[in-house]
């Protein structure tokens, strides 16, 4: 089912425009105004301070990098069924091989002179976390379901609080943390110091994955992963390779992990294995089970996570006056608010927020003569 | 040779804990079929619940028993809540509301019992060990051993031979049938949640005997899945030796890893060898095979 909403006697005469991102001039024109909110709108507001402050671009790289593991969880557990309890564990890879190349790689003089030191970073993180993922993924040639959950879970004990805190991090005896100065960061002539060049950073990053992603759920590729999804015997008397697109689904969002531990890099000034822990995957499962499926799925629930989190920090400031301890217990009332919306969406709204988004829209496509 | 005897003793000990916490869980899944990633918090709960018993002045046993109680209150409650309404929905579901419930959980601890580490003063067991032959065992251990395996029989008789454990066994057998005979499958499930955090509850208790409590007692609770695995998911038997394999491992990995891995090899071992041991005999010892072919 595509999902997209044809008006009544609009038809497709060939399959390429059934697949078509952009089938009708509405959604065409829909999407350029989104394009434009974020890349134009959003920043000249951010510019000039009307309504986004830099607290809020703040939130919105927060929203980009939560954006950018959760299109990876989705990739596994939306689009093939391969259910990941430890994605955090390759978002450090990532972050930690983009600093590593960074701080203590030899870089040629031009490389740092023209800024390509840290995007060559990004890809080769990218990889290096597909390439981790696919090794903690080839339990899922023989074990499914709850097993794989176990087996993604001894990824993240193992990648980040074992070779990450133990090893990696004494890596040229700094201790506990890399510390990443501003400066450290360039692209091209530009210097990655200030949030609103975050930001740009986080919608570019964003909007490729977004694209690569669409790309391939639409390609052969993608509809290889639905059937395993679906079902994984009829999948492979279909001629399927499931143990191949399973360990390439693995790739694939391992390198979407890399690349927003490689952003979230720019976005932080010291680097510890405490930005990854185990609370990080589940709560990166947990944005996309309260977003719903699709890509869509897992922007919402970025969105709706990290707002109502802030929202949450500024009802308990003005409480602060009244009941002091309440600061200092917030991470507290964050972990049991996102335990309490996982359970209220999962009995309450178990397909997510994109799917009531579908229904609105629907809705309105409909309006004012629904049946 | 007396350090290689030593692990191994304080090894089956801890791993006698861990296998109590096992129990819950298996039973778990055993008669509804969740596999619950919340144990560690109800590790946490049954700990800080019996602190604040045997802080308030209640004598250990009998805040040993408190803790009982009131996780019989806790697992009907969570059980009735949130997942009397999951019942047949996809297993990620079921996964990611136990996993709710433990952030719940878990925050609604940190909010009342703060993060510091609390130890049991005045201690309970002396931290004098005593000596077998030439083994030294501390006594710490040497009673929760011997708490975890009373508790591990009562349970045991429990669902041998009382009317309501039998019917608890008959639905893990065979939920349909059960009913047919006038089982309650709702009581059934709500039972095995109260069990499962009675025995998780009694398990964090002793464990916080040991070390003093904080947030740690929590990932001692996840112990339980590599135990749960290696002995099979749905066999009783299995959690028992998977328990206590698990604390036996973990022990020598401290023992004599630690030399090459420097560092906190003994907390991850026992997830590093469960991924290992996945990739050979994913249904484990004891568990049951189903067929399927890949």
């Amino acid at each position: 089912m595509t999902r997209v909403w044809l008006p009544c006697g609009d038809y497709h005469q060939y399959y390429a425009e059934d697949q078509g991102w952009w089938q009708t001039n509405v959604v065409k024109g829909k999407m350029i105004f989104l394009l434009l909110i974020v890349f134009v709108i959003i920043p000249l507001f951010a510019q000039y301070e009307i309504i986004i402050d830099g607290y809020w671009l703040g939130v919105a790289n927060m929203i980009g990098y939560t954006a950018l593991g959760a299109l990876g969880v989705q990739l596994l557990i939306g689009y093939a069924g391969l259910i990941t309890l430890g994605h955090a564990a390759f978002i450090a890879v990532g972050a930690y091989t983009s600093t590593l190349l960074i701080l203590r790689f030899p870089w040629p003089q031009f490389a740092i002179d023209w800024g390509i030191a840290y995007p060559i970073s990004i890809i080769i993180a990218g990889l290096v976390a597909g390439l981790w993922s696919v090794l903690f993924g080839l339990p899922s040639a023989r074990v499914k379901g709850f097993y794989l959950i176990l087996t993604t879970m001894a990824a993240q004990f193992i990648t980040v609080d074992f070779v990450l805190t133990q090893y990696v991090s004494k890596i040229g005896g700094r201790g506990q943390a890399f510390s990443l100065p501003p400066g450290t960061i360039k692209i091209g002539p530009w210097f990655i110091d200030t949030d609103i060049k975050v930001y740009f950073l986080m919608i570019i990053l964003l909007t490729l994955t977004v694209m690569v992603m669409a790309n391939l759920l639409r390609s052969r590729v993608g509809r290889a992963w639905i059937a395993i999804r679906d079902n994984d015997i009829a999948a492979e008397t279909l001629g399927i390779n499931i143990v191949w697109y399973k360990l390439l689904n693995f790739f694939v969002a391992g390198f979407m992990g890399g690349i927003a531990g490689a952003f979230w890099v720019s976005n932080c000034a010291a680097l510890s294995p405490e930005h990854f822990p185990w609370f990080w995957s589940l709560w990166l499962v947990g944005v996309i089970l309260i977003g719903g499926g699709g890509i869509d799925g897992a922007i919402f629930g970025s969105i709706f996570m990290v707002m109502v989190m802030e929202l949450l920090q500024m009802a308990a400031i003005p409480l602060a006056e009244y009941y002091p301890k309440i600061l200092f217990d917030f991470a507290f009332i964050k972990d049991a608010a996102f335990g309490l919306a996982i359970c209220a969406f999962l009995i309450y709204e178990p397909r997510g927020i994109s799917y009531r988004w579908w229904q609105i829209k629907n809705y309105f496509n409909l309006w004012p003569f629904s049946y | 040779m007396e350090l290689f005897l030593m692990t191994l003793t304080t090894g089956i000990m801890v791993g006698g804990i861990y296998a109590l916490v096992a129990l819950g869980w298996v039973l778990i899944y055993k008669c509804s079929g969740v596999l619950n990633l919340a144990m560690g918090e109800l590790t946490l709960i049954g700990a800080y619940v019996t602190l604040s018993f045997y802080t308030a002045g209640v004598p250990f046993i009998l805040s040993v028993i408190c803790t009982l109680i009131i996780g019989i209150v806790l697992g009907i409650l969570v059980e009735r809540i949130f997942l009397d309404r999951l019942i047949g929905e996809p297993i990620l579901a079921v996964i990611m509301v136990t996993v709710g419930l433990s952030f719940f959980l878990k925050g609604a601890i940190g909010f009342i019992w703060g993060t510091d580490t609390m130890v049991f003063t005045p201690a309970i067991f002396s931290l004098k060990p005593f000596t077998i032959g030439f083994l030294k065992i501390s006594t710490v251990y040497f009673w929760s051993f011997i708490l975890a395996i009373v508790l591990f029989l009562v349970f045991v008789a429990f669902f041998k031979y009382t009317r309501w454990g039998l019917s608890m066994q008959a639905t893990a057998d065979d939920e349909t049938a059960a009913l047919s005979l006038g089982v309650s499958a709702r009581f059934v499930y709500a039972a095995a949640w109260a069990i499962a955090f009675m025995s998780a509850g009694v398990g964090g208790a002793l464990l916080g005997n040991i070390n003093g409590i904080n947030i740690s007692i929590g990932y001692l609770g996840l112990l339980v899945l590599p135990a749960v695995v290696l002995g099979g998911l749905n066999s009783i038997p299995g959690a028992v030796v998977g328990g206590i394999t698990i604390g036996i491992l973990q022990n020598f990995a401290g023992t004599y890893l630690d030399g090459f891995f420097p560092g906190g090899v003994k907390e991850i071992f026992p997830f590093a060898f469960m991924a290992i041991f996945l990739l050979f005999m994913p249904y484990g010892f004891w568990g049951w095979e189903k067929i399927e072919r890949m």
